[in-house]
């Protein structure tokens, strides 16, 4: 009985997590009139301050001790497009990253299925995490999510870091094939 | 071409600091320093030009050297948390030859700050600073003229 429970929970949680990376694909869409971060747009760095600036509540402080009602909205406002921009801007990223090397992966001919399944594993997270906060985002606001968008920042990070690992292996293992 | 490298970077640098020198530490805030470099820009090359620094180095070191502040000044305002930015409009409101009053309504209006991002600089910081100019700008509004805190006069 416990196992055809877990069984569900399993199953549960892995629909949720579909649900929320399929959130994440939608959220890295262009938004409209306002500067949307594009794929294009995405191979920029993200300055690792802007994280803290766009969730900080420093800056939230500050307004809400002038109180004024009006002011405090445009700053729920604004802030929650910034960090919505953010949200685009990482997921249109991973994406890239993704498509680049799935291109490779397809070209390769000593794939290793446990280095592929550990990068889609981390790909789906993100991806998720990017749905969960930018569904958060737009109810909530940004200003408690800080700790998720670190933890997406650094999540984004790896795997760029780990496809930058793989593209360095294919390319000098062409190199050798060439010499060779 | 290998020996042009270090001497080119010498050169933009020298230019850098003799502009910083020069023109922008007599500007009054980083703010106004911004919307300066970006006046050098032009609107349709995108080239920057500045007829006394072409002089004394070259136009494209010239031009290399400004882009290289306007960057700069760009990253350090858009890092400002809201209140010293809120010092910054402050400063420059109240600096400008034109009222105060009108300074802000027709910024807030046309948001000429738009015009002054350096190209390609990421978008969500882009949008976090004009976010924050905006702010800026409906908090200095509602406030009385007053003496300009945490703006960086030097």
């Amino acid at each position: 009985m416990i196992e055809f429970s877990s069984l569900i929970a399993g199953i549960a949680l892995l629909l949720l997590l579909l649900t929320a990376a399929a959130k994440g694909w939608l959220a890295s869409r262009p938004l409209g009139p306002e500067p949307a971060a594009s794929e294009e747009d995405a191979t920029e760095p993200c300055p690792a301050e802007l994280v803290n600036r766009i969730f900080s509540r420093e800056d939230w402080e500050f307004v809400r001790g002038l109180k004024a009602g009006g002011i405090e909205r445009l700053f729920e406002q604004e802030r929650k497009r910034v960090a919505l921009v953010w949200v685009c801007q990482i997921s249109a990223m991973v994406r890239k990253v993704m498509r680049e090397h799935a291109q490779a992966a397809r070209q390769s001919k000593n794939l290793r299925i446990s280095t592929e399944i550990n990068i889609f594993a981390q790909f789906l997270v993100l991806m998720a995490v990017c749905g969960i906060l930018s569904a958060a985002i737009q109810l909530a606001g940004p200003l408690w999510l800080g700790g998720l968008a670190h933890f997406a920042q650094r999540l984004s990070q790896r795997v760029s870091k780990v496809q930058e690992t793989i593209r360095a292996g294919a390319l000098s293992s062409a190199r050798e094939a060439g010499s060779a | 071409m290998y020996m042009d490298v270090p001497e080119r970077a010498v050169t933009v640098e020298e230019a850098y600091d003799d502009l910083l020198r020069r023109s922008l530490s007599r500007i009054s805030g980083d703010l106004a320093r911004l919307i300066y470099l970006a006046s050098t820009r032009d609107y349709n090359t995108g080239q920057y030009r500045h007829d006394g620094l072409a002089a004394r180095f070259r136009t494209d070191i010239a031009s290399q050297a400004l882009e290289l502040a306007h960057r700069q000044i760009f990253y350090r305002l858009a890092e400002y948390p809201l209140a010293q930015l809120v010092g910054e409009v402050e400063l420059y409101a109240n600096a400008s030859q034109q009222g105060r009053e009108e300074i802000l309504q027709v910024w807030q209006k046309l948001e000429p700050y738009r015009v002054a991002l350096p190209v390609n600089v990421n978008v969500a910081l882009a949008q976090l600073f004009v976010s924050n100019i905006k702010l800026a700008l409906a908090i200095v509004r509602r406030r009385p003229k007053t003496k300009s805190i945490g703006a960086s006069a030097s």
